[in-house]
């Protein structure tokens, strides 16, 4: 070979590692973002961490007192260990009434010493409502990349009709007002700024100019005098600083095993992941669709989820949300599944081994074939998704 | 007589062609906050609505429009009938459209849900 080319080689390939940017860890920005996206992601991370006291604008009714307080782990934007309770209307074939006006579908579980003074400690389960859930914290990583993929890209996995004759459906959730949702494990929410602008009154019952007046308790008005906060209780501009934090919020690193055995598992595992169908809901990739943001704009995010709705099977079923029934839920991202410690929507599964063979409905040959499985096999299957 | 009834008819006729020009003015003024709400979001996350198009605005009620005492915002309470399919329902709200005032005229600042419930 020509000295020359050898040395060229070199010289490129020292150039070319010299250019490779360390992937962010977790609860870090993404990388490439300009100094004034880190700055309103820092900004956005202040707002995320605030703890609200009643005095500017906790409660009276609420779930937490700070954004942080349920995602924190293991690190900020993370999972958390607190379960929710939900609760709508339910009526077969299709009718399902979120109940927003009992105080559905986010019954809220705790109360200020105001509203305590008056007897009410949390709020009750609307009385007209046929079904309740139980919701986990999910981790936010990578949100920001789920929110860039096109409308289009999502409704291009339906298969409403089974066409294909593999026993697996599949169709978007919609909001209320008809786009596509994605967020949510019922996916009924359409945009991340959309979650973020109802966590506030929904979560921590801080109002907003979006939602200027407090949730009503059980349906009915707040008793005089447990509201000390003059509403709205924080500014728009302060959603859109929590939507540039979980926008900006990098996706988990993936794992790359030290030993060559691991790695040799995982690999194994990740074919089973494909040949047992898993991966034709737990879709591995995903692209964005155009975004004057840099590091969002036509990337590929692996967020192990066709976004769509499936059957689960009657016992998981729970609550309905706008057009998904109670067995159907949104297929989980299993994105920085390893950080988690509790699995399934509702928290109940206390390992991953669990959660999938719980799965129902139109997972449940997949469920079996992962039954089916040598110890081995499975292992390795379960290496992978510790991978991811 | 005549002359009272003349007189009555006159006020009468002038009545209804204030009260007339007052719906004109009302009916403009429906279709012309119909306009500006569209590319508003209201609400958060199950409760949110994009007004997308006049079309999801089946009914679009004033309830009250009035200024703020600096005359910097005016504010309208609406009552509105949303649908933007069949398949996702009809919605009833109660919202606070907050318009600033700019070098371009009036624009919304934002809107607030005041109230949302399915009614089909």
């Amino acid at each position: 070979m020509n000295p020359k080319r050898v040395v060229g080689a070199l010289l490129l390939s020292l150039l070319l590692c010299g250019c490779e940017r360390k992937q962010p860890e977790l609860g870090e920005p993404l990388a490439n973002l300009t100094p004034e996206q880190r700055a309103q992601f820092q900004e956005g991370k202040t707002v995320f961490q605030r703890v609200f006291v009643p005095e500017d604008g906790l409660g009276p009714l609420f779930n937490s007192v700070s954004c942080a307080e349920c995602h924190e782990h293991p690190v900020l934007g993370g999972a958390g260990d607190e379960v929710e309770v939900h609760a709508t209307r339910f009526v077969a074939p299709d009718d399902c009434d979120p109940l927003f006006q009992e105080g559905g579908p986010v019954i809220q579980q705790d109360a200020t010493p105001l509203l305590r003074a008056r007897g009410i400690e949390k709020e009750q389960i609307p009385a007209s409502a046929t079904q309740q859930a139980r919701r986990s914290t999910p981790p936010l990583f990578g949100f920001g990349l789920v929110d860039a993929i096109p409308q289009a890209t999502i409704l291009s996995h339906e298969d409403p009709d089974d066409a294909n004759r593999d026993g697996i459906f599949g169709r978007a959730n919609r909001a209320i007002d008809g786009r596509v949702g994605r967020f949510g494990r019922k996916a009924a929410v359409a945009t991340l700024f959309d979650f973020n602008a109802g966590a506030f009154p929904d979560e921590q019952g801080v109002t907003t100019p979006l939602s200027p007046v407090e949730n009503t308790i059980d349906g009915k008005p707040l008793p005089p005098e447990t509201d000390p906060a003059p509403d709205p209780e924080i500014t728009v501009e302060d959603i859109e600083k929590v939507t540039a934090f979980t926008n900006f919020l990098a996706p988990p690193p993936p794992q790359r095993f030290k030993k060559r055995e691991d790695r040799t598992l995982a690999k194994r595992g990740q074919k089973l992941f494909i040949e047992l169908k898993c991966a034709v809901c737990h879709v591995p990739e995903m692209k964005t669709g155009p975004s004057p943001i840099k590091p969002l704009n036509r990337k590929t995010v692996a967020l192990y989820s066709d976004l769509l709705l499936h059957d689960m099977g009657p016992d998981l079923a729970d609550i309905c949300l706008n057009l998904a029934h109670p067995s159907e839920f949104r297929t989980e991202l299993l994105m920085g599944l390893r950080v988690r410690e509790q699995f399934l929507h509702d928290g109940s599964a206390a390992t991953v081994r669990e959660a999938i063979e719980r799965h129902g409905g139109e997972a449940s040959r997949s469920r079996d074939g992962f039954k089916a499985l040598s110890d081995k096999d499975k292992e390795a299957l379960l290496k992978f998704l510790q991978s991811i | 007589m005549r002359r009272m009834t003349l007189l009555m008819t006159i006020i009468l006729a002038g009545a209804l062609t204030l009260s007339l020009q007052a719906a004109e003015a009302q009916a403009a003024n429906v279709e012309e906050i119909k306009f500006d709400l569209v590319g508003h979001t209201m609400g958060g996350r199950e409760k949110s609505w994009k007004f997308q198009s006049v079309e999801q605005i089946k009914e679009l009620v004033i309830k009250d429009i009035h200024m703020t005492e600096d005359g910097k915002a005016r504010i309208c309470t609406i009552a509105l009938r949303l649908q933007a399919s069949r398949k996702t329902g009809k919605y009833a709200a109660e919202a606070r459209v907050e318009y600033a005032r700019t070098a371009k005229g009036w624009r919304i600042k934002h809107i607030g849900l005041l109230s949302l419930e399915k009614i089909e």
